[in-house]
């Protein structure tokens, strides 16, 4: 009855004759949390792009809750509550943390493009913003510039711009990209914090955060989908292992 | 804000004005009210009325430059075109004036921002070289149609116009100089507070964030392209309001109004005042309007010493005037200040002299090369008078520009050290 949260129909997306996405099609279920993994070059990122309104896709369809949003502009899918982090830290570096989470709620409380009321005045807006750093363990750091941050803190902050404005989807590209494993252990706590009840897509390296966090896995190579399954299924499967040439994910997982 | 302040003297305040944000304001007003009591000359008045209108132009383009990252080249086009409606509405209502003259602001603004909204609809859908580019395109463009639709932009001669035509404000006519004094100051602190008030919206917020990250900010649900045209329409607006103040105070428009010469020159001002700042446009406003006005009455190459003065400033101190001041917060705040008046101290005897000699040397090139057969005697500094022909004087100017460039770069050290140890937060000498 309901529709998935994502639905990827038969989607394909070429640079000039570099064909990035051969036919992907994939459920994404309300309240997953899917994982994409391939290897290098595999085209998570560009499968990301596509969802997230960055590229419009070559032929194919992109649904959001059964409607179609394929071409559509990002902010334009942003509204319909889709909400997305980078894999290279894309904050407002010279703004400071408290602004940046703002930023991020802005459209969802209706401010929309208003310029008659003063933004720090806004209790409720204050209000929430203050509960988002919390959340990811900024407030000391409230009235920092962003660019100031150290990285693990740059990365949560990501974060928390991504999850400010509200939205039920989530996508996290690469969160634990260049962190230590404590900071990883942090970052996946603060992942699984903030996407309770909500849909999570996330494209990772890590195989040990993948395989802890992740109720089903895609496992992208060469654009293709080559397998959709729970991670004990995505870890047993022979055609994933071959793909990793060798290393097998039990390998790389520990 | 919702998180108790730790400062008993603001805690529960914040609803109301807080008394601080609202004092550099009053003072602002107190000083505009009194600067033509100080300054009652004619002249002293024209300059203070160039430098508020330059003041609300260089706001308004900041509100591009600094506030939304947008670098154009052709801003005069909406100055000026608010400018020249605001004439033409003047004439129109000289025969039977039904408004006064204060409110001709507004319909420069209305069309200033009329202007925007149209061309901005096709420049802001790309930042970056593009805006610059195609702004510089449309300010060539409107400065060209200035001179071939000769009907409304009055060909060379421009449009001129008399702001008395208009009806009495309370008494006033607006025919004294102060009168017309008092109307531009408080058009000024009208615009300056409300682009202040603008940067405060979320669209103010959000040109910033467009500004740093336009990526990101479209993923949080802003079309970047409407953020900026919507910035785009507020700058061409308070522009619009310069252009009407340049109406009522000079009574002439030109090509000269709309044309590149005069989008560089508020660049400049901009840039030498600083972009990061709210205030940085209106320090960049006065010192520049100084220097225009009463530079140019000592001397004929004003204009290259404030060439001087803007590649110095780029190269040097990327963050313009207020950001050379805005240096000193830290050691202010840390109880520091004090160890650099020593050091700046040492500096100024041969910085001065640098500066002096170099333009003494500057001026003494311009005399020789430019002054009439057989006028061979040029004054510097009211009473230094001597042969520019002879390589006495050329020769001493040289001398001491380059002792006292040896003298700065030998005390150089010096002076990074005191700065170190005056922004350092530990105790002095650990």
């Amino acid at each position: 009855m309901t529709a998935a949260a994502i639905e990827l129909r038969n989607l394909n997306k070429s640079f000039g004759l570099a064909k990035i996405i051969q036919d992907v099609n994939l459920e994404i279920t309300k309240g997953e949390r899917h994982a994409i993994i391939g290897p290098n070059g595999a085209g998570k990122s560009t499968l990301f792009n596509l969802i997230t309104g960055k590229y419009a896709p070559t032929t194919g369809q992109v649904l959001l809750h059964g409607q179609d949003v394929s071409g559509k502009k990002p902010f334009e899918i942003n509204r319909m509550g889709l909400s997305r982090s980078f894999q290279i830290t894309n904050i407002f570096h010279k703004m400071t943390v408290f602004e940046n989470v703002r930023c991020g709620l802005l459209w969802s409380m209706g401010y929309k493009y208003n310029f008659w009321t003063m933004v720090n005045g806004q209790r409720e807006l204050t209000r929430r913003t203050d509960e988002i750093l919390e959340q990811i363990n900024l407030t000391k750091r409230r009235d920092m510039l962003a660019g100031a941050l150290a990285y693990a803190e740059q990365r949560a902050l990501e974060i928390g711009i991504t999850i400010a404005g509200g939205a039920d989807i989530i996508m996290l590209d690469e969160p634990c990209a260049g962190m230590s494993h404590s900071e990883t252990d942090l970052i996946v706590d603060l992942i699984r914090k903030v996407t309770e009840e909500k849909t999570l897509v996330v494209v990772e390296h890590d195989m040990g955060v993948i395989f802890d966090l992740a109720d089903r896995i895609s496992v992208l190579v060469y654009g293709e989908i080559i397998e959709t399954d729970t991670p004990e299924r995505v870890r047993a499967s022979k055609a994933v292992q071959e793909a990793y040439l060798g290393t097998t994910l039990e390998e790389e997982a520990s | 804000m919702s998180t108790p302040s730790t400062n008993p003297l603001t805690a529960g305040t914040s609803r109301l004005v807080p008394l601080n944000h609202a004092l550099p304001w009053i003072i602002a007003a107190v000083a505009l009210f009194l600067l033509p009591v100080i300054f009652d000359s004619r002249a002293a008045l024209t300059i203070m009325n160039q430098m508020a209108i330059t003041i609300v132009f260089a706001l308004a383009y900041n509100m591009l430059l600094g506030q939304g990252g947008m670098l154009s080249f052709g801003h005069a086009v909406y100055m000026g075109l608010g400018g020249f409606f605001s004439m033409h509405v003047l004439n129109w209502m000289s025969d039977d004036p039904w408004l006064p003259l204060p409110v001709l602001p507004i319909f420069g603004g209305f069309f200033g921002l009329l202007f925007a909204f149209l061309i901005g609809w096709f420049s802001t859908r790309r930042a970056g070289t593009t805006f610059a580019m195609i702004s510089l395109g449309v300010g060539q463009l409107v400065a060209s149609l200035s001179i071939i639709i000769v009907i409304f932009f009055g060909g060379e001669e421009g449009i001129s116009g008399n702001r008395t035509d208009m009806l009495p404000f309370f008494g006033w006519d607006f025919g004294q100089q102060q009168e017309v004094y008092y109307l531009t100051a408080v058009w000024l602190l009208i615009a300056a507070l409300g682009m202040y008030l603008y940067s405060r919206t979320p669209m103010g917020r959000l040109a910033n964030a467009v500004r740093d990250n336009e990526e990101r900010a479209e993923f949080l649900g802003y079309s970047q392209r409407n953020v900026r045209w919507i910035s785009f329409c507020a700058s061409g607006f308070f522009a619009g309001i310069a252009g009407a103040l340049f109406a009522i105070n000079f009574e002439i428009l030109t090509e000269e109004n709309l044309n590149l010469a005069t989008s560089g020159s508020i660049l400049l001002v901009t840039f030498l005042g600083g972009v990061g700042f709210f205030i940085g446009p209106i320090i960049g406003a006065i010192v520049f309007t100084l220097l225009q006005t009463v530079l140019s009455l000592h001397t004929e190459i004003w204009a290259l010493y404030v060439g001087i003065l803007f590649v110095a400033t780029v190269m040097f101190f990327p963050f313009g005037l207020t950001g050379l001041l805005a240096l000193h917060v830290m050691p202010w705040k840390l109880g520091k200040i004090g160890y650099l008046v020593k050091p700046y101290a040492k500096m100024a005897v041969p910085t001065l002299a640098f500066i002096l000699s170099t333009a003494a040397v500057l001026e003494i090139l311009f005399h020789a090369r430019h002054a009439g057969r057989g006028d061979n005697e040029m004054t510097i500094y009211w009473w230094l008078t001597f042969d520019s022909h002879s390589p006495l004087p050329m020769i001493i100017g040289l001398v001491i520009a380059g002792v006292s460039a040896y003298a700065l770069v030998k005390l150089a050290p010096g002076l990074k050290a005191a700065w170190d140890e005056a922004t350092h937060m530990g105790e002095a000498g650990k």
